[in-house]
């Protein structure tokens, strides 16, 4: 990647956003590869202001003070947003009223609820903690819930006919309730959807008989026809309460940047790593994109470098993200826990634990012993450094205090630091109840969290039978960087990087995807060891089924999108287990459909061979059999890419341009002198010994004694420390 | 975490918000955490004995007269905190299948032979106070006896004037109702 300094607007190609709850990243790319990051506050109520704003920071100085006269984007070929407007919609009630149908007798889904809810999303204290589980608050409240007599069986065969009377009176009661959705899940749908399909008939029948008033109706069979009631019927409702919402505020942005020329239609990530136009129909898969840009810049720094298994460590204001990329690709999990709701929804998996910078420190009166958190300064009132009325001390004045952090540089010097402030707080509500020294103690309170990150990533690797020698670190987020010695140091990492973009990284990642559609559903199919070719070409003619029928769906898709099907690659996908296991993997198809038993048993063998992988050769058990329970598709269409670009080594000194000063650093329980570089001035092929303190804008690396920063080739950013120099 | 006097009177009567519980039950506790509800609930009593410690539900452990005793919220007194309080309470004994399906009806109805019901009722107020489940026999169950100049002498580090020792004085009722051998 190229420098910020470099860009050239006017050959600008790729803009992407990654639009937070508080703040709203923009990226900008041009062809030669160069970047500019942009920031600016959110804009919950018109998302295009935000847009705008952090688009126009990114342009900086180069775009017109007067807003008549704005860059012109028209040279733009892809806009890609992601960010959390859909579940904001859905938390803070300002989606749209939905009435749910279900069966008679599952009325009470959102009152009881899977028991997993209780809990989903709790740290461990409050996980041991039996006092502290309770459901959260029903999407759907018990009034708009109602149920209706039917039944399909597991095996898809209707087992109580639908009882088209409760369906009309069920329809007429919820539109006497004024609702705008209709969310429909009954069982097994995604088995037989009759009974779901009868009952759009008739629900349609009423609304036009009440005058047509503008209920639109979703049906579970077609948004996520996947086993789990819960997870489903939670889905469709986020899709029936928030997705047209979110689209107007998307087809907003959409205008905004039309007005700057932009020529082509705005694209959103979606949560399972693909991208789609903004007037995609299932929308709500877009929900949860916000924290996997990254991942997702890590699989495209993959397929550019070669070094394909990464631990991706994402680390902000609140939280720290832990994701990996394996093989060059990220895990994906299809039913994902947010906002402690379980929903169906394919989502590349992070690992998330509430670290971030603005985490509270605090004494614990009882024990005398540093307390980290629970919770977060946020961007408002923010750290006590901020001096926006926040007294409570906070991991980043601890950075502050310690010299770390640069208190006229924050944002690229936008925000100026108090330093004395936090001194004062950390010394009060910390320091002075201990006894200590309130740099002692600053320093004591980095390590802490250091060593609780690391231990998050042990976690995250070692509960999956993997081990850090095999796998890159990637630090990123605007406060990855600054910690990244600490929280790798002791892990037998391949290598520890970061990049100038860190701060900028997830955007980055938005815009380094393909245009992509995922599709699945349900399936029952097994094949038991041994299974003669007839049971196996019967099995696949049943996947064949499930396959042209997600197909023929895509299809439907790319066409109202103006898209065109030549242009696509399609992938069928298994989701295979050994029979009784609880848990399967996605198994890209080697073979387009299953013609022939020697067709499955390639199927199976693909199976086996990323079983291994994953676990090991002494894990596999073919004697159970194997269970195909879920088929799936993905189309992709190339779409242009931020382009990475390599550049010819510089000697290893850097040059004068790079060299900022110096600054007391607190390490080590002394203060010393620590050289500062600007990040921005590095050439690939620079080294830095430790100590040193690395700056840019939006980011800080900090270089402990006895470690060495080198940047190569494509510009990224390697820490080694002084026993395993690369 | 510091929670209001008003926070701390809704969430003992069940009325606060399960966000603003939640916060209090996984924040740390305050300095003055257990003040704050002393304070509280002498004022919610109609009497003016000082509590010492909130034992259960309706239940305090309170200073009368240089001794402490048990008393309900109604005023009513089962006396020394040593000796069990469940053994001055009136008592319902749930040993039949008569009694049982009073409140356990059909197939929830325990085995009489297996177990026994037993309910708690305060003599003041008619309060049910606590319900043990236990084997056929089984003696009355002590639930806390808590060592209250420990916790005031180190935990709170505010003594109490006097001392007492804290050693379960339940048998000197039981001697009371055995009969003599011979």
């Amino acid at each position: 990647m190229g420098k910020d300094a470099s860009l050239d607007p006017q050959g600008a190609q790729i803009v992407a956003c990654d639009a937070g709850g508080t703040m709203t990243d923009v990226i900008v790319v041009d062809r030669a590869g160069s970047f500019a990051i942009g920031k600016a506050a959110t804009t919950p109520d018109s998302q295009a202001t935000g847009f705008c704003a952090a688009l126009d920071d990114a342009f900086g100085p180069r775009a017109s003070t007067d807003p008549a006269t704005n860059v012109s984007i028209a040279g733009v070929e892809a806009c890609v947003y992601s960010g959390t407007s859909m579940l904001n919609a859905l938390l803070t009630g300002t989606g749209r009223r939905v009435g749910v149908i279900t069966h008679r007798g599952e009325e009470d889904i959102f009152l009881h609820q899977r028991s997993r809810q209780t809990w989903a999303g709790y740290g461990v204290a409050d996980l041991l903690h039996h006092v502290a589980h309770h459901r959260p608050r029903p999407l759907v409240s018990r009034r708009l819930t109602k149920g209706v007599t039917g039944r399909i069986d597991m095996f898809g065969v209707e087992a109580i006919p639908l009882y088209e009377d409760e369906v009309r009176n069920a329809v007429a009661e919820l539109l006497a309730e004024d609702v705008e959705a209709i969310a429909v899940c009954l069982m097994f749908s995604y088995l037989n959807p009759a009974h779901e399909e009868r009952l759009a008939e008739l629900a349609r029948e009423v609304i036009a008989g009440a005058g047509d008033p503008p209920v639109t109706l979703h049906l579970s069979h077609e948004l996520a026809p996947i086993i789990r009631e819960q997870g489903r019927l939670n889905t469709v409702v986020l899709h029936a309460a928030a997705a047209e919402p979110c689209r107007r505020q998307l087809l907003g942005i959409e205008g905004a940047l039309r007005n700057r020329d932009y020529r082509h239609p705005l694209q959103v990530l979606l949560s399972h790593g693909g991208v789609a136009d903004i007037r995609y129909q299932r929308l709500h898969e877009s929900t949860f994109s916000g924290p996997i840009g990254g991942l997702l810049g890590a699989r495209y720094l993959s397929s550019v470098t070669g070094i394909d298994n990464w631990v991706c460590a994402d680390m902000g204001g609140t939280s720290f993200d832990v994701g990996l990329i394996m093989g060059g690709e990220p895990m994906l999990d299809r039913e994902v826990t947010v906002t402690r709701r379980l929903f169906n929804l394919p989502t590349l998996v992070m690992d998330t634990v509430g670290a971030g910078m603005g985490m509270y420190v605090s004494i614990d009166p009882l024990t005398q012993r540093i307390t980290l958190g629970p919770g977060s300064a946020g961007a408002e009132p923010g750290p006590v450094c901020y001096d926006l009325g926040n007294e409570t001390p906070t991991v980043m004045d601890c950075a502050l205090v310690t010299g770390l952090l640069n208190p006229h540089n924050y944002l690229g010097g936008k925000v100026e630091l108090n330093t004395s402030m936090a001194l004062k707080a950390l010394r009060e509500k910390c320091a002075d109840p201990l006894g200590v020294d309130v740099h002692y103690l600053a320093e004591g309170v980095l390590d802490l969290v250091t060593s609780s990150l690391r231990e998050h990533i042990r976690t995250v690797l070692g509960t999956r039978g993997f081990s850090a020698a095999d796998y890159s670190l990637l630090a990123y987020g605007g406060a990855g960087p600054l910690l990244m010695a600490g929280y790798s140091s002791g892990l037998p990492f391949r290598g520890v990087a970061t990049l100038p973009s860190a701060a900028g990284f997830s955007a980055f990642g938005a815009a380094a995807v393909d245009l992509t559609h995922r599709y699945q559903k349900s399936s029952g199919i097994i094949v038991p060891d041994g299974a003669d070719d007839d049971w196996k070409v019967g099995m696949g003619e049943l996947v064949n089924l499930g396959w042209d029928e997600l197909e023929e769906r895509a299809r439907a898709d790319l066409s109202s999108e103006g898209l065109d099907w030549a242009a696509a690659s399609v992938q069928p996908l298994a989701y295979v287990r050994y029979g009784g296991q609880m848990e399967d993997l996605e198994v890209p198809s080697p073979v387009p459909r299953i013609g022939s038993a020697a067709d499955m048993d390639a199927l199976i063998a693909a199976f086996e061979a990323l079983y291994e992988r994953i676990y090991a050769e002494v894990a596999k058990h073919p004697q159970a059999g194997y269970h195909i329970l879920e088929l799936g598709l993905t189309v992709t269409i190339p779409k242009v890419k931020p382009r990475l670009t390599c550049h010819p080594l510089q000697d290893p000194t850097p040059t004068i341009r790079a060299v900022k000063g110096q600054r007391d650093v607190y390490h080590g329980r002394r203060w010393r002198p620590a050289p500062l570089y600007d990040m921005d001035a590095l050439q690939p092929g620079n080294e830095v010994e430790g100590m040193a303190v690395i700056e840019a804008p939006a980011t800080t690396l900090f270089v402990p004694p006895g470690h060495r920063v080198r940047m190569d080739e494509w510009s990224m950013l390697w820490l080694t420390s002084g026993d395993d120099q690369q | 975490m510091a929670v209001s006097k008003d926070d701390l009177r809704d969430l003992f009567a069940g009325t606060l918000a399960w966000d603003k519980t939640k916060e209090i039950i996984s924040g740390p506790k305050d300095d003055d955490r257990f003040e704050a509800v002393l304070e509280l609930l002498q004022e919610q009593v109609r009497w003016p004995e000082r509590i010492l410690l909130p034992l259960r539900e309706h239940l305090y452990i309170v200073e009368s007269g240089g001794s402490r005793i048990v008393k309900c919220d109604c005023g009513h007194e089962f006396g020394d905190w040593r000796r069990n309080w469940k053994m001055s309470a009136a008592i319902i004994a749930r040993d039949d299948i008569a009694s049982m399906e009073e409140i356990y009806p059909g197939l929830r109805r325990p085995d009489p032979n297996l177990c026994e019901i037993r309910e708690f009722i305060c003599p003041g107020c008619g309060v049910l106070l606590d319900v043990e489940s236990v084997p056929v026999g089984y003696p009355v169950v002590f639930d806390a006896l808590p060592d209250i100049d420990v916790f005031y002498d180190d935990w709170l580090g505010r003594p109490l004037e006097d001392h007492q020792d804290c050693e379960d004085r339940t048998a000197e009722i039981i001697s009371k109702w055995a009969k003599p051998l011979l």
